[in-house]
């Protein structure tokens, strides 16, 4: 029998969901299910092309104008850009447009058909100027279409001197890697409602991300005090980051339109909109330039990493940061140089995407350390074994590892539930006389939990938790519950913290009104960083009604519990305690130089895919997948796994099958039918396996791990082809077509 | 979706003559494929005439040893059934290859048939499509047109047909049985759909006011050695890049008799018949079936984001008569 002290009542369980019974019964309500009197129906009428200066604006005959709400750039009370980090995109343009797609008008109606009909009737006269397509245009300065040179942002970090590496170097391999765009599609397509006037001020309710990111937004765009602006997050059908930024924009557009006919309205994208017009992961181009040892070690690596940020700046630069900061992976390396920039395009902004960066430069790193392997004549696992980074010794951005790291340990795991090394054997032989030809690839990697750097020092993130009179405890934070479980382990956190029971711990739904701001639910860190909060405000409580005399300080029942809050409430009144982020000792940021530590953990791990390819008709199939990882405490096991198959999975559609077709700068296969994501049937079985190390300063040693599942599956889906093939990809999505191509040179 | 009417007709007659009566009125059966439609705007009937109540479900064995189907058969049911599956497996692979199998259990043979193209420029009501408003103008030839036509095309649409098991009935040589106003007649299934020509907004030659009662395969004993292979993007929910059926007899290392049609390559189910001829009498070897797979797709014309397609079409027929060849078509 463990010990009372460590044995977990419900961390480590695999609980049921808080709102699991509201989901499976139909009783959640999602914002299009919610509807108000007297309602108008909003739409967006926008760009059709990538670039230019509108003349004028045509509307369409046969439209009962005078019944519309229609709402222009000149209508915006407050400033017209959606607050973010730069500030420069418009809600509605102006005169001059930048991307196809882009906002220039609003329209109110109460009869929808009505709505879509004057939208399609409305045209622009415009002045079409010169646009940028490509990473490369935009580099090259082909034209000029942002700034001063198409610069969003841009990081060196350098560590050593790579510069002196290459003369001494035996053998010194090049590589250019290229990842696509992605789209997020999440089930439930973006959707604001709003009530906005002089007097109450502005109300929006819709699915979201980050409540706090709205609530900044609009009071900029209606110029109001923080306390006449309110976002209220109804249920939301998955993000995966497409609901961190682009709802700012929305519900200003849905506030707008209210703002102006005093009346709710209600904005829905339907999914050609949604897709079209919303954020899409950003496509990447890599350069990598290695140095190494005759016997296998990294001596330098130079690595220049570009993203195509679209036409505004958005999120880019925190992307691209990640991106960088992951681009040289979970290997020692003594000198390190990687620069890296996000470019303008004239396309619609690229935006956050679970891995938010990290995919796209792991994925040129993974596939360039299969090169370097192949080139020195060693196995991929024997090359990256002689370089896997070890407790005390230094990332790219010379972060001092602190933990115990064993990702030697990890790759035998995963090879051995995955039977890699019989099955290159057997691959090996079977594939000189079979049709189909079957492969077997990994990748090793990591991902940081929390913001990049100092990011989580500036957010001061807060967390309350508050007894309520039945005597339960309310979880007060703005994390959202967005189908990946924020609502359950923020139960099973503080339940465990305060040794009660699960089903006594609620969590407030997120309303500006009410909650305070715990941060956006992004970047691995609402269990990690948020979660350790709702640990330490749930003691607060517990503190106060001890240091009041209601409750024990231990040996006490749920019930006892309860009595507790019961009875403080009805002596004192109201009973809050809340909690603030502080950075844990010894996390060292320059951001300038980009040196330190860049995030409080890492997660680590080691994927295996499985392949076949039909040389046929070129199908690449995966036919089993294992992924192994080190993510701290897992605090729930079905959710965590989840994670994980969900993640994979996405990755996998990243890899073979989501291929977003630019046209003009715009997204050409905006449906479901010629936007491909696998489904069920194309998923192999994902096998999740977990290694606990716990972290000192997680919630009872949790990491984060929503993004790391991303991460993995593209290099390792790539390496198995290899396998198969004897052909070496180094480029994603590579659908069929690409495939063929592909092999086809290759056999020339 | 705007307002329509809606009526329930119980035997042909009745149908037949709501949908005379009305004007702007439209059969409706599982739905699968008209509702959807409708809810894009892009079907705008004012009247629907449902007509899953007519008797018209059974599957018949008929004297002279082919099979009736009727209109209202489920598509879920004609797969499952075992005289088609022992006699002419080829249909049921090829329902079974399409959509999913709550689709399937609704949709009708008729429904099938009068299924209307999935091309994305159809679907997309911002896009011009002479299919949808005539006179507009086409967005899929100078769009993404991936999953468009390679065979028959004009510039006025190159949008294919989707169906599979339509693909399957062109390799049977199948009849289309319908009743209009006081007239039956049968059209032969590779007469049934038509090629868009000038005149892109007519699938079919069947006439509005017709129904479908009935399809009819006839007897052709060696489709029993038949098979669809259908080569798409993922394993379910999408339709064919290219798909092929085929029957092959082969006897004495000659092929005596075959069947081939080819599916998502045109704006109907494609029959092979140049590849056919080439087949026919000759050696059943690998290099005639490249021979008159070439042959087959040597008018194709491929479009920016499709010409990938002819060479998978010829890839994808050669690997399904060698398959067939070598699974039970030599005797
Ligand atoms: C998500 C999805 C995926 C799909 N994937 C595939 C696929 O992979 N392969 C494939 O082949 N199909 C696929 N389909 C299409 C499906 O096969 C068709 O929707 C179905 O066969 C239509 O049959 P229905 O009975 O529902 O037709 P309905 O929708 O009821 O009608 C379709 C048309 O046929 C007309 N009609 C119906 N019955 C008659 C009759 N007796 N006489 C005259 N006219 C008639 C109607 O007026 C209407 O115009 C897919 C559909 C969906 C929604």
């Amino acid at each position: 029998m463990s010990s009372p002290k460590t044995e977990r009542r419900f961390v480590g369980k695999s609980v049921p969901r808080k709102e699991g019974r509201d989901k499976v019964t139909g009783a959640a309500r999602y914002v299009d299910d919610i509807r108000f009197p007297e309602m108008l129906y909003g739409a967006t009428v926008r760009t059709t092309s990538p670039r230019g200066r509108i003349k004028e604006i045509i509307f369409g005959e046969n439209v009962p104008w005078d019944e519309f709400t229609i709402v222009t750039a000149k209508d915006i009370p407050g400033e017209n850009y959606v607050a973010l980090i730069l500030n420069d995109q418009p809600y509605l343009v102006e005169e001059f447009f930048n991307h196809t797609e882009e906002p220039v008008l609003l329209l109110a109606h109460e009869d929808k058909f009505l709505v879509e009909k004057a939208r399609r009737s409305i045209r622009f006269e415009i002045e079409e100027f010169s646009p940028v397509f490509t990473i490369e245009d935009s580099v090259n300065k082909r034209e000029i279409i942002w700034g001063e040179d198409n610069v969003f942002k841009s990081f060196l970090v350098d560590k050593g001197n790579v510069d002196e590496v290459w003369e001494s170097a035996d053998v010194i391999v090049e590589g250019e890697y290229l990842t696509g765009a992605q789209e997020q599609l999440y089930i439930e397509n973006n959707g604001m409602i709003a009530i906005a006037n002089h007097e109450d001020g502005v109300t929006v309710w819709g699915s979201m991300q980050c409540p706090y990111y709205v609530h900044k937004a609009l009071i900029k765009l209606f110029n109001l005090p923080e306390e006449k602006v309110r976002v209220v997050q109804t249920e939301t059908g998955g993000g995966f980051g497409g609901k961190e930024e682009y709802p700012s924009m929305i519900a200003g557009h849905a506030a707008l339109l209210s703002w102006k006919s005093g009346r709710p309205v209600k904005i829905i994208y339907d999914r050609a909109e949604d897709m079209a017009a919303t954020t899409k992961r950003h496509p990447s181009h890599t350069r990598h330039r290695t140095a190494v040892s005759r016997d296998g070690k990294l001596l330098g690596m130079e690595i220049d990493f570009t993203v195509d940020g679209g036409a505004y700046a958005t999120l880019s630069a925190v992307v691209l940061s990640r991106g960088t900061i992951h681009a040289a992976g979970p290997y020692l390396c003594p000198n390190v140089r990687i620069r890296s920039r996000a470019v303008a395009t004239n396309a619609p902004p690229h935006g956050a995407f679970r891995g938010f960066g990290a995919p796209q430069s792991i994925f040129g790193l993974e596939r360039h350390m299969d090169k370097i392997a192949k080139t020195l004549g060693l196995s991929p696992e024997e090359f990256r074994r002689r370089n896997f980074i070890q407790e005390g010794q230094t990332t790219a951005t010379q972060q001092v590892i602190h933990e115990k790291v064993d990702l030697s340990g990890l790759m035998d795991r995963a090879f051995e539930l995955s039977g890699y090394n019989e099955k290159r054997e057997k691959f090996a032989e079977q594939n000189k006389s079979s049709r189909l030809k079957k492969g077997i690839g990994f990748a090793s990697f990591m991902h940081g939990a929390g913001f990049t750097g100092s990011g989580e020092k500036y957010l001061e993130s807060v967390v309350g938790a508050e007894a309520t009179e039945q005597g339960n405890v309310r979880i007060l934070a703005a994390s959202t519950e967005i189908g990946q479980g924020t609502n359950t382990i923020f139960g099973q956190i503080a339940s465990e913290a305060l040794g009660i029971d699960y089903n006594l711990i609620e969590v407030a739904k997120p309303d500006t009104s009410n909650v305070p701001n715990s941060g956006p639910t992004v970047a691995s860190r609402t269990c990690m960083i948020v979660g350790k909060l709702v640990e330490s405000a749930a003691l607060g409580l517990k503190q106060t009604l001890v240091g009041s005399g209601f409750l024990k300080d231990s040996g006490y029942t749920s019930e006892d519990f309860s009595n507790a809050c019961r009875a403080y409430i009805e002596k004192h009144g109201a009973l809050k305690s809340f909690s603030k982020y502080q950075q844990p000792e010894g996390i060292n940021w320059d951001d300038e130089h980009y040196r330190g530590d860049a995030y409080g953990a890492y997660a680590w791990a080691v994927y295996v895919a499985e392949v076949t390819v039909d040389p046929t008709v070129y199908e690449a199939h995966v036919d089993d997948f294992v992924a192994v990882q080190e993510v701290g405490r897992v605090i729930n096991p079905v959710l965590a796994t989840g994670q994980i198959e969900g993640g994979v999975a996405q990755g996998i559609g990243y890899t073979l099958y989501e291929n977003v077709v630019w046209r003009d700068g715009r997204m050409a296969n905006n449906q479901m039918t010629n936007y491909i994501i696998p489904t069920s049937a194309d998923i192999p079985p994902i096998r999740v396996f977990f290694a606990e190390n716990p972290y000192a300063y997680g919630p009872a040693g949790a990491k984060g791990i929503g993004e790391l599942p991303m991460d993995g599956a593209a290099p390792a889906i790539l390496s198995a082809i290899e396998n198969a093939t004897g052909v070496s990809i180094n480029h994603i999505p590579l659908v069929p077509e690409s495939l063929m191509e592909e092999l086809e040179t290759e056999t020339i | 979706m705007k307002n329509f009417a809606y009526a329930r007709a119980q035997d042909a007659d009745t149908a037949v003559q709501l949908i005379t009566q009305n004007q702007n009125a439209k059969f409706l059966s599982g739905g699968t494929n008209l509702v959807d439609l409708m809810r894009e705007n892009i079907e705008q009937p004012d009247h629907l005439i449902d007509v899953t109540g007519l008797p018209l479900a059974q599957v018949e064995e008929l004297p002279g040893g082919g099979v009736s189907i009727g209109a209202l058969v489920r598509n879920s049911h004609l797969a499952a059934n075992q005289i088609i599956r022992e006699r002419y497996p080829v249909l049921s692979q090829a329902i079974l290859m399409g959509a999913s199998a709550q689709i399937r259990n609704m949709a009708t043979t008729g429904g099938n048939l009068m299924q209307r193209t999935r091309c994305y420029y159809f679907y997309d009501t911002d896009a011009r499509c002479n299919k949808r408003e005539p006179g507009t103008g086409c967005d899929a030839l100078e769009g993404f047109n991936r999953i468009h036509a390679i065979l028959g095309a004009s510039d006025d649409c190159i949008a294919t047909h989707p169906s599979d098991m339509c693909v399957a009935l062109a390799a049977l040589d199948a009849t289309v049985h319908v009743t209009g106003t006081g007239v039956e007649r049968t059209i032969p299934i590779v007469e049934f759909h038509r090629l868009p020509e000038d005149t892109p907004q007519i699938d079919t030659n069947l006439q509005p006011d017709e129904l479908i009662t009935s399809v009819e395969l006839p007897a052709l004993p060696f489709a029993r050695n038949s098979m669809y292979r259908k080569v798409r993007d993922r394993a379910s929910y999408a339709f064919a890049l290219v798909s092929v059926a085929a029957a092959l007899e082969v006897e004495d290392g000659t092929i005596k008799n075959v069947r081939l049609a080819l599916g998502g390559v045109a704006h109907k189910p494609w029959r092979a018949t140049e590849a056919e001829k080439v087949l026919t009498g000759a050696k059943a070897d690998e290099e005639i079936f490249k021979r008159a797979a070439a042959e087959e797709l040597k008018a194709a014309r491929g479009y920016k984001h499709n010409s990938f397609k002819i060479e998978l079409a010829e890839r994808t027929i050669v690997s399904v008569l060698k398959t067939l060849a070598s699974e039970g078509g030599a005797r």
